[in-house]
């Protein structure tokens, strides 16, 4: 996998007040890709921060369906990966890549 | 914080003030605490952002804010503790700043000077009063006669005098070719009343109706028409008529052209405008007298920023005055470093004036009420005659300019209040006399500068006449 195709597996780190929870026990949520698979995650994110990964959870949340002017319409789903770093290791995800 | 007194000379302070890392440190964290409760972040709920977070996105924003309002409390307290009176606003430099370090500035600043106090009482003026005499009188009713005065063909037809009033044709040629604003139809002309090129209207003098002239003129170099200033031109034209003035009466129907009942109406009027125009003359010398004398009696040290700001003021004025006329300081037969040298003591003057007349205004509790402001503005209102209702509505959303009308009319309060207390000593003086100037250095007196806005005040300065009698020659 080439060093750009990092950048396209992993799309934004997820700045929420759940994701700063998670953040105490070593964990950081990114959205990704939707067909990104664990192992890629593992892989552009240990590239790209230059961390060791321990494990990849992921799931994707299923976009809501809206009213919009009468019509329906549905929001994209969205692919989390919840990454856990190994001891000592830590991602600053308020700076951009 | 701390605050050390660096310099202290004459009227100059100077201070230096630490604020340390750690209590700034302190401001900044407890801002952020504030904010943390009301800021919303997408992600979070209000109140519920994480304080590091905070600082990532906020805290460059937050440093600027503390450090304003440290070097604003600084300048604050170095004011308070010494009780100090500052003359203008402080000029304050940091010195040193790095994130983590203490702040340290400078702040330059002069105090107001301790005005003596004035002994109202030992000022002593003249008051000059001189009375309309009948003679101006008569003056004025014959300008207001000749004003209405009508012209008829005399009974023989006859030469034209001065005086008489021509109804003429002519057209200008310049270098063989008439040119743009030079030919005239049927132009009623009255002979030496200069209304055309000098020269032409000599030209016209001692020709009957019907007489052809032509006659060449040397248009003077500062004539307004660019392309014919200094060059010869040459104008043939015809005399129509010649009509020869009517005298005009004075008697109550001149008056009642001028809407008043009768002759005796009128010239009531009249006297009273120029008793009018005599007092405002009599209270102006008595100003400068007043003036001269309380800069003379009462010497103290003056702030130097603020003669500095009204010296740039006046120098300022000057230089475009002489821009527009185009004269040169050689015009005046003197260095730029003498006049400025002069403007300074008149700045120096102004502001020293301007002073004292303020401290005597607050020690007697003299205050501008707002309905002599409002005055003021439908004053100024009329002199842009179609626009009053902007002009008023420019001062209502511009409380700046209104004080720059409050400093007059407050000096004009103190000035009258300083007349009733001082000894006053009545001298009757002839009207020439009354408009004579004061022999004395009169370029130094002028209106002082007012604290409040130390710009100019009115009275004309000598360069400025002189410049706008250049330019109306």
């Amino acid at each position: 996998m080439s060093s750009l195709r990092h950048f396209d597996v992993i799309l934004r780190p997820l700045v929420t007040e759940k994701s700063t929870r998670i953040g105490e026990s070593n964990q950081v949520v990114f959205a990704v890709r939707r067909d990104a698979t664990k192992p890629e995650i593992r892989e552009a994110v240990e590239k790209i921060f230059g961390v060791k990964v321990v494990s990849v959870n992921t799931l994707i949340l299923k976009g809501k369906t809206k009213r919009f002017r009468g019509r329906l319409g549905r929001r994209s789903d969205v692919k989390k990966a919840i990454v856990r770093l190994a001891e000592g290791h830590s991602i600053d995800v308020t700076t951009g890549i | 914080m701390q605050i050390t007194e660096m310099a202290a000379e004459g009227l100059k302070r100077e201070y230096r003030v630490v604020c340390s890392a750690a209590e700034i440190e302190e401001r900044v964290a407890r801002r952020l605490q504030e904010l943390a409760k009301t800021v919303r972040l997408p992600g979070f709920r209000p109140g519920r952002v994480p304080l590091p977070l905070l600082r990532k996105r906020f805290g460059a924003s937050v440093l600027g804010e503390v450090l304003e309002q440290v070097v604003h409390e600084g300048q604050r307290r170095v004011i308070a503790e010494h009780a100090l009176k500052p003359a203008l606003r402080p000029k304050i430099e940091v010195t040193s700043f790095e994130e983590g370090k203490d702040l340290e500035f400078r702040l330059d600043l002069e105090v107001l000077p301790q005005v003596p106090e004035v002994q109202l009482g030992a000022i002593e003026l003249v008051r000059y009063v001189a009375e309309p005499d009948e003679e101006r009188v008569r003056r004025s009713l014959e300008n207001l006669a000749a004003a209405r005065r009508s012209y008829a063909p005399p009974a023989t037809p006859r030469p034209a005098r001065e005086g008489d009033q021509v109804i003429v044709d002519f057209t200008g040629y310049l270098e063989g070719q008439p040119f743009e604003g030079g030919t005239a139809q049927d132009l009623p002309v009255v002979l030496g009343s200069r209304t055309l090129l000098p020269g032409l209207e000599d030209a016209i003098v001692g020709r009957s109706p019907g007489d052809e002239f032509e006659v060449e003129v040397d248009v003077p170099d500062n004539h307004p028409r660019r392309e014919i200033a200094g060059r010869k031109v040459v104008f043939r034209g015809r005399v129509k008529e010649v009509r020869e003035p009517q005298p005009v009466a004075i008697d109550d129907e001149l008056a009642r052209a001028y809407a008043h009942e009768s002759l005796a109406d009128l010239e009531k009027t009249l006297r009273e405008r120029l008793a009018e125009e005599y007092r405002r003359r009599s209270r102006e010398r008595m100003k400068r007298q007043l003036l001269d004398q309380l800069a003379e009696r009462y010497r103290f040290e003056v702030p130097q920023g603020m003669v500095e700001l009204e010296f740039e003021t006046i120098w300022k004025q000057l230089r475009e005055e002489m821009e527009r006329s185009g004269s040169s300081f050689a015009d005046f037969g003197r260095s730029e470093e003498e006049v400025r040298e002069e403007y300074r003591a008149i700045a120096e003057r102004r502001v020293r004036l301007g002073l004292i007349l303020s401290d005597i205004g607050t020690k007697n509790q003299i205050t501008v009420e707002p309905q002599e402001l409002q005055q003021a503005v439908l004053r100024e209102a009329q002199r842009y005659p179609g626009h009053e209702r902007e002009v008023v509505e420019f001062f209502r959303s511009h409380p700046a300019a209104l004080e720059q009308l409050r400093a007059p009319i407050f000096e004009d309060k103190v000035v009258d209040f300083i007349f009733e207390l001082a000894r006053v000593r009545e001298e009757k003086v002839s009207v020439e006399e009354l408009f004579r100037e004061p022999d004395e250095e009169t370029a130094t007196s002028e209106a002082p500068a007012t604290v409040a806005t130390p710009a100019a005040g009115e009275g004309a300065k000598p360069e400025e006449a002189e410049a706008a009698r250049q330019e109306s020659a």
